[in-house]
């Protein structure tokens, strides 16, 4: 006597069997049985727990967005940068005299080593460029310091004293020194 | 296991707007689905992390394109089992794997007390993907041969053939 096959049986679970199997489902105590462990079978596996991740990987999903992230901002940057530099230069031809004059120096200066920095590290922030988790971590921390800190200084650009921006913009040299540093050491590790 | 997780309109929202600790609850949410999901598919655990890890870097990439038509899970479940049949497919083309069960591999001779679950695992990774995404996820064979790029015939019979595979071992176990 023949017997449905697995496919029928499937067939049949789907109510698309062939009519010689709808028939003989019927009849045969065999294919019946077939049929009901199937559905045993089907039960059970969407019974079975739910397996858990061993490892907490959103570490390292965090830590890749913040590199995607800040090699958006960096783009930004680099552009900002130019025409801090622009700024600076502006800012040495009009420089006025006195203390006024001297404190508006400092903070071409520092808008003019900004600048130079955010050049130096495009050299190192190439698209694409791998870092590992760590390495990228502390790269994201110190762009978003630089983030805030660009926040601030847009804010208060017009509204505070030279002697406050001067502080700021030497913060930044500071962190954009720290990213530099951390770029390029790993562009010297990795040999590029 | 069936998953009916209810996400925070609000929630999606802040995503959308890339708040990194909506980002995260997102993930929180959804971890452990997605790993369940792919870890059945695919045979190395180490490949289901990696797979949990690019899904939700596509999850967050992508997010602000999810309009809300349908289930958020619905969606990321989608762009898991692609990242994970896109594996299987890699595999096979770098290990020219029989797309058909295994027998003869190490670690395929099925002793006594077989459970299901260890059977599930003896499948090839093609097999336990069509029979987990079609009985356990609800998708139908159009779905499933769509996103393997394969025909509906194969879904088919690929499912037909993983629970005649199935039957036997755990045939063979009950009787060993």
């Amino acid at each position: 006597m023949m017997h449905c096959t697995m496919e029928d049986l499937g067939a049949l679970r789907a109510g698309e069997a062939s009519v010689w199997a709808r028939r003989h489902i019927t009849t045969c105590a065999t294919c019946q049985a077939e049929l009901e462990l199937l559905y045993q079978r089907v039960a059970q596996l969407k019974s079975l727990p739910a397996l858990r991740p061993p490892r907490d990987r959103w570490p390292a999903v965090q830590a890749t967005l913040r590199a995607e992230r800040s090699r958006r901002r960096r783009t930004v940057g680099a552009w900002t940068g130019s025409l801090a530099l622009a700024a600076a230069i502006a800012g040495i031809l009009l420089v006025p005299s006195g203390q006024g004059g001297k404190l508006h120096a400092e903070l071409s200066q520092a808008k003019q080593q900004s600048a130079t920095l955010e050049d130096s590290l495009l050299q190192y922030d190439v698209e694409g460029r791998v870092l590992s988790g760590r390495a990228a971590a502390v790269v994201a921390e110190l762009e978003d310091r630089i983030s805030v800190l660009d926040g601030t200084l847009a804010q208060q650009e017009q509204s505070v004293q030279d002697a406050q921006l001067v502080r700021l913009w030497r913060e930044r040299i500071g962190l954009m020194r720290e990213l530099v540093n951390a770029r390029a050491t790993r562009a010297r590790y990795v040999g590029l | 296991m069936t998953v009916a997780l209810a996400v925070p309109d609000v929630l999606v929202a802040r995503a959308q707007a890339g708040d990194e600790a909506a980002l995260e609850a997102l993930f929180r949410a959804f971890e452990t689905p997605v790993y369940n999901l792919v870890r059945r598919m695919l045979r190395r655990p180490e490949d289901a992390e990696d797979v949990v890890q690019e899904t939700f870097l596509e999850v967050v990439r992508n997010i602000k394109q999810y309009r809300g038509e349908g289930h958020l899970w619905g969606w990321v479940r989608r762009i898991a089992s692609t990242k994970a049949l896109m594996r299987i497919r890699r595999d096979q083309v770098r290990a020219t794997e029989s797309l058909d069960d295994e027998p003869g591999k190490p670690g395929m001779h099925v002793g006594a007390n077989i459970d299901l679950e260890r059977a599930f695992e003896h499948l090839s990774e093609t097999s336990r993907a069509v029979v987990w995404l079609h009985d356990v996820e609800g998708y139908t064979h159009e779905e499933i041969a769509e996103q393997m790029g394969k025909s509906v015939s194969f879904s088919k019979s690929q499912l037909a053939r993983a629970h005649a595979r199935l039957r036997r071992m755990l045939d063979q176990g009950a009787q060993a």
